[in-house]
C-alpha cells in the first residue's frame, strides 16, 4: 500500500519536472507576436541626441546578392505584387545612373558603371517629404529617423512627389493578399496608404542591428549614430571617401555609399 | 511485464534528456544583442491594466493615446495607477485576451463599430 502510494507519486512528479523542463525549453511556445525590449521610464527619449545613420560599401556588395532586400521585406511583411506597376519598395538595387544621376565624377570606370546599388530611404536630416506631408502622418522622429505613421495617412502622396529618391510607395491594393510569406512580428500596411523603410525602428527598439545590415554576408552595411563621434560609422566616414545621393539638393541625407 | 516497464522507464529517460539539452541549446542560441540603447524594464503583463468596467467604456481612448505617444513620441511603457508598468501595444492586450478569439468581435458587432486595426494589425483571431 505504501509502496503503491510512493510509485504514484515518483510518477507525478517526473511528469511535472518534465512539462516544467519543456515550458522552460521553448517545447511550449512563447506568446510570439510583436514585442520590444522597454526603455526605462526615465530615459524618455531626448530629440536630437541620436541620429541614425547607413554606410553601405558598394564595393563589397556581391552582384545578384538579395539578401539584405529579402531580409528587410520579409520582416516588415512588404508585399510583392510581382509587377512593376504596384511594386512597394523598402530596400532595392539601382544601376549607378539611377542611383547617383548628378554625380560630380565624370569618366567613372565601366565597373563602376555596370555594378547595381543598393537604395533605401535616406532618413534626411532636412526631409523634403516631412514638409510635404498635409497629415504630419511622415514625420521627423527625436532620433533622425523619418517615420511614418501609418494611422494618419490619408493617401495623399504628396510626400512620394517631394522625395527626390524614390523611396516611398503607394498600396493601390490591398497589400495582405500580396505577402507569400507574412511573419506576426510587424503589422502589415493596409490599402491607400504609402509606405517606406523605417530604418527598423521596430528592431531597434530591441535592441537589434536592422534586418539589412544582419543579413549582409559581407558586412557592407554599417548602421550606427552619426552625432556619435567614435562610433564605427562615423570611423568609416572619415577614413574613406564616401559619398550621398543628390547632395546638392540640402536634403542632408543619412546613408553614405563608399562605391 | 518487467519489459513493458524498463521500455516506460527508458522513454520517461529519454524525454527528460531531450528537455534538459534543450534548455542547454536555448542557453547558446541568445546573443547580446549588439545596440544598446536602452535599458530593458521588468513589465509585468499577468493582469488588466486597468479594471473590466474601465475598460470597456475607455479602451479607445487607451489606445488612441498609446498609439499616439508610443509611435510618435516613444514613450512605449505605461505605468497604470498603481503604479506596475505595462508595454504600449495592443500585443499587451492579445498576450492574455487573444484566448478569446472573439474578444474584440463580440461587442464590436452588437454595437455596429467597425474600427480598422485589423486591417494591419493581427487580431485575436489571427493570433498564432
Amino acid at each position: 500500500m505504501m509502496n503503491e502510494q510512493r510509485r504514484e507519486f515518483i510518477k507525478k512528479t517526473a511528469l511535472g519536472v518534465l512539462v516544467g523542463l519543456g515550458a522552460a525549453s521553448g517545447l511550449v511556445p512563447a506568446f510570439s507576436l510583436e514585442k520590444t525590449v522597454l526603455p526605462v521610464w526615465d530615459e524618455k527619449p531626448v530629440p536630437g541626441k541620436i541620429r541614425w545613420g547607413m554606410l553601405i560599401d558598394t564595393r563589397k556588395c556581391k552582384e545578384g546578392c538579395q539578401q539584405c532586400a529579402a531580409a528587410c521585406h520579409h520582416a516588415h511583411n512588404v508585399p510583392d505584387f510581382r509587377n512593376k506597376k504596384d511594386e512597394i519598395k523598402w530596400l532595392w538595387q539601382n544601376p549607378y545612373q539611377k542611383v547617383f544621376p548628378t554625380a560630380s565624377q565624370q569618366f567613372v570606370s565601366k565597373e563602376i558603371q555596370d555594378r547595381s546599388y543598393l537604395a533605401l530611404c535616406n532618413h534626411c536630416a532636412e526631409s523634403p517629404c516631412t514638409k510635404a506631408c498635409p497629415t504630419e502622418a511622415t514625420f521627423k522622429r527625436w532620433d533622425g529617423i523619418v517615420a511614418m505613421d501609418y494611422h494618419r495617412c490619408i493617401g495623399c502622396r504628396f510626400c512620394m512627389a517631394a522625395c527626390p529618391y524614390g523611396s516611398r510607395s503607394f498600396n493601390w491594393q490591398d497589400p495582405r493578399t500580396a505577402i507569400h510569406d507574412p511573419v506576426t512580428t510587424y503589422p502589415t500596411r493596409e490599402q491607400g496608404v504609402v509606405e517606406k523603410c523605417n530604418f527598423c525602428s521596430d528592431r531597434l527598439v530591441k535592441g537589434q542591428q536592422p534586418a539589412c545590415t544582419e543579413a549582409c554576408p559581407e558586412q557592407a552595411l554599417t548602421f550606427g549614430d552619426l552625432n556619435d563621434p567614435r562610433s564605427d560609422i562615423r570611423l568609416l566616414l572619415e577614413a574613406n571617401e564616401t559619398m550621398q545621393r543628390k547632395p546638392e539638393l540640402g536634403t542632408k541625407p543619412s546613408v553614405f555609399y563608399i562605391i | 511485464m518487467m519489459s513493458k516497464k524498463l521500455l516506460w522507464i527508458f522513454a520517461v529517460t529519454a524525454m527528460m534528456l531531450f528537455a534538459v539539452l534543450n534548455v542547454f541549446r536555448k542557453g547558446e542560441a541568445e546573443t547580446p544583442p549588439p545596440l544598446s540603447v536602452h535599458k530593458s524594464v521588468a513589465i509585468d503583463s499577468s493582469k488588466c491594466i486597468a479594471p473590466a468596467s474601465f475598460m470597456r467604456a475607455n479602451h479607445m481612448q487607451v489606445l488612441y493615446e498609446w498609439r499616439n505617444s508610443s509611435v510618435r513620441t516613444g514613450n512605449r511603457v505605461y505605468i497604470a495607477s498603481n503604479g506596475s508598468k505595462y508595454e504600449k501595444s495592443l500585443n499587451t492586450c492579445l498576450g492574455c485576451h487573444s484566448n478569446n478569439r472573439l474578444f474584440c468581435f463580440n461587442c464590436h458587432s452588437y454595437a455596429n463599430v467597425k474600427p480598422k486595426c485589423w486591417n494591419c494589425h493581427l487580431s485575436p483571431m489571427e493570433t498564432p
